[in-house]
């Protein structure tokens, strides 16, 4: 008995043991859409400044809550934060700072079995409000639209809506809801009739960018602003950084830092 | 009802029964052999030189004399990949325009195919970030970078009223009449030369934090962010679960309040788990404020009151089950209460509660929902003991959903998910068995 409990102490102390101290660390929370650029952000920061760096993704309007009860250092966002959360901040005595980390174009992507190559702004809308149902409505096969969105949490769906809809426009009740960019993609991935809308920084192989209004979405396209659906993404922090914080907020600025951002396709602003 | 009948209603009872075992059994080995199969992957598998070049550079693992040799004696092999791009490279200059714009898009892809492969190649910018720094580091990934090397995957659209379908074309055939051409059968017939697979035991999987968020490395800040938790649970909710269960069971008078009590626990004991993890973020973290932000802390405390009706419910069937003769032999020798309490009814209740401990601990360690708002975050180092108190933690629980569901790189990494998951399954497993042989030995002990 005494053995075992020794043993079971033992363990527990070899699991505890390491790495005692250093007890500042930087929370990130929000956006997945910009998930993968805090994530690499910040395992360059631990490694080169030994400073502990926690990244969660559970959406930009949770990052927002986050930062207004301050729950995280840094909210990401794939929106800018709207007056409602303003004001809830300033209630509590917070004033958000906004700092560009880069730009992204929201692709619409299809399965890559669908023939269809171009979609106007116009006929998006018509497919999220409901109006057009199957494919052939725009110059597709025979075959009902699949249609994916983000959920209400999300700054990309926000950003989206706002881009391509109009701020008063309603989604179908119909459109499936999926919690993230990865869902998103898996979905589309393995749906022939499905379509979906992506961050740039997640589009591979397994799903087909369409134009909009003619445009392909690129880092090119981005960049220029010819590509209709695009938005900066954003790290706010409450009032303006200093220190490390302040270090880290200005990585998107270095040079190391704006290669990161190329690397993970996404736009240097 | 005669005797005929009732033999046929048991056989046919017993069939049932016998068919519903063996349902469950092939449903278990449904779940379980994947996990298995795919888990093991995780640290035993076949590795490719990236791997060990990958480990060494990362964690300084392995031997450097016999790498370099590895790599001097994978370079030959290499170098004439190397030569056959250059000398391609300068064909293509000395084209005429047309040709080379048709051949220049063609060859980024045969490129980004290569790189994807091997790694790096020569006259590109080193790589940020680590994911870009070296080729597969797994064979049976690199094959699949092989077939992408050797063919390009298109897509039929001839038929616009139908979905395409996917066909396959020989990147060779594309480069016929070029000096490319000799680089496909070359790689293909070269790749063990170029890749040396290796029979690699990975027992780093375990120990080592993660590279670039899960692509390369280990899973060890999960591993000790989910025990943190769910020790950190037990902390909590075993000592309030046998005190509440010794308050039942010993103190409490029978009577509406009591048995109110009791069905507001089992109630709580059915409560979705999402529930308990909202209530955690507005109760710890929001309204008392036990941490800043998420927190390993308010993590354990939203879990020990996820599993502390378990604990009660356990503890309380284990001191029912003491048999009243040592109470009243104990109360009747002139203890007290509380000493017949401390020194007859909860040593010999003991095997049951914990038990009932173990099985809840169990069960703090597999959920995630109460942990998303609380304590979870999807990427970070190990955190050190000190930092309990105000440091979220990545757990095993959360960063299975996220790989799963949110990662950019979700496809090319199974096989970490699934290493994750068999970790999991296995500190469950690991505890119960535990709880089993704790068990057995004072239950031995207290017979003599």
């Amino acid at each position: 008995m005494k053995r075992v409990l020794f043993m079971m102490a033992m363990f527990i102390l070899a699991v505890a043991a390491p790495a005692f101290g250093a007890a500042n660390t930087i929370v990130l929370d929000g956006s997945t859409t910009v998930g993968p650029l805090a994530k690499s952000f910040a395992a360059y920061f631990t490694k080169k400044y030994g400073v502990k760096v926690m990244v969660s993704e559970s959406g930009s309007g949770n990052g927002a809550k986050g930062l207004i009860n301050g729950s995280c250092d840094i909210a990401t966002l794939s929106r800018a934060m709207k007056p409602r959360e303003l004001s809830a901040a300033k209630a509590k005595g917070i004033s958000p700072v906004q700092h560009i980390v880069a730009l992204d174009g929201i692709a619409m992507v299809v399965h890559p079995g669908n023939p269809v190559k171009n979609l106007t702004k116009a006929q998006i809308a018509a497919i999220y409000t409901g109006r057009f149902t199957n494919w052939k409505e725009v110059g597709g096969p025979n075959a009902k639209i699949v249609v994916i969105q983000r959920e209400s949490n999300s700054g990309t769906q926000e950003a989206f809506k706002e881009l391509v809809m109009g701020k008063t426009a309603q989604i179908s009740k119909d459109a499936e809801t999926q919690a993230s960019n990865g869902a998103i993609k898996n979905r589309v991935a393995s749906t022939r009739s499905a379509i979906g809308f992506l961050g740039l920084g997640f589009v591979d192989r397994s799903v087909k960018p369409v134009a909009v209004n003619g445009v392909l979405p690129s880092v090119a396209t981005v960049k220029s602003g010819s590509y209709p659906v695009s938005r900066p993404l954003y790290f706010y922090t409450a009032g303006q950084p200093t220190g490390t914080l302040k270090k880290f907020v200005d990585l998107p600025k270095t040079v190391d830092g704006k290669r990161i951002v190329s690397e993970l396709g996404f736009v240097v602003k | 009802m005669n005797v005929g009948t009732r033999k046929i209603l048991n056989r046919s009872f017993t069939a049932v029964g016998i068919g519903s075992i063996v349902v469950m059994g092939i449903a278990l080995l449904i779940v379980i052999v994947p996990i298995i199969y795919n888990g093991v992957g995780a640290v035993f598998f076949t590795g490719t030189i990236e791997h060990r070049n990958m480990l060494y550079n990362e964690f300084g693992e392995g031997d450097e004399a016999e790498l370099a040799k590895q790599n001097a004696a994978a370079g030959v092999y290499r170098k004439e990949v190397y030569a056959m791009l250059a000398g391609f490279e300068a064909e293509l200059e000395a084209m005429e325009s047309e040709r080379q714009q048709e051949f220049r898009s063609k060859y980024g892809s045969v490129r980004n195919a290569l790189t994807a492969l091997m790694g790096p190649l020569p006259g590109d910018t080193g790589a940020m970030l680590t994911r870009f720094k070296y080729g597969q580091t797994r064979w049976e990934k690199a094959e699949e970078k092989l077939h992408e090397f050797l063919y390009e995957a298109k897509w039929d659209y001839s038929d616009p009223d139908a979905m395409a379908k996917e066909y396959y074309v020989s990147r060779a055939a594309e480069f016929e009449g070029t000096s490319l051409v000799k680089i496909f059968p070359y790689v293909e017939k070269h790749l063990e030369e170029i890749m040396r697979p290796e029979f690699t035991i990975y027992l780093g999987f375990l120990t080592d934090s993660s590279v670039d968020s899960h692509i390369f490395g280990g899973i060890w800040p999960e591993i000790q962010g989910t025990f943190f938790l769910a020790i950190g649970a037990m902390l909590f909710a075993f000592p309030l679960g046998v005190i509440a269960a010794v308050y039942f069971t010993e103190y409490a008078r029978e009577g509406l309040f009591t048995s109110m009590l009791r069905s507001a626990n089992s109630t709580l004991a059915g409560v979705p788990s999402i529930v308990f993890g909202l209530f955690g973020l507005a109760f710890f973290i929001n309204t008392l404020g036990v941490s800043e932000s998420k927190s390993v802390l308010a993590g354990s405390l939203t879990l020990a009151i996820m599993i502390l009706p378990t604990i009660i419910r356990a503890a309380e069937e284990a001191i029912l089950s003491v048999p009243r003769t040592y109470k009243e032999a104990s109360l009747s020798l002139g203890s007290t209460k509380w000493n017949t309490i401390m020194t007859v009814i909860l040593p010999a209740a003991l095997p049951g509660i914990i038990t009932g401990g173990v099985i809840s601990l169990g069960r703090a360690a597999g959920e995630t929902a109460p942990i998303i708002f609380t304590a979870a975050v999807s990427v970070g180092s190990a955190i050190g003991l000190a930092d309990v108190f105000s440091s979220p933690t990545p757990a095993l629980s959360w960063n299975i959903y996220n790989l799963a569901s949110e990662h950019e790189a979700a496809a090319e990494i199974r096989h970490v998910q699934y290493g994750m998951v068999l970790a999991l399954v296995g500190i469950v497993l690991l505890l119960n068995l535990s709880a089993i042989l704790l068990r057995a030995r004072i239950s031995k002990k207290l017979k003599g």
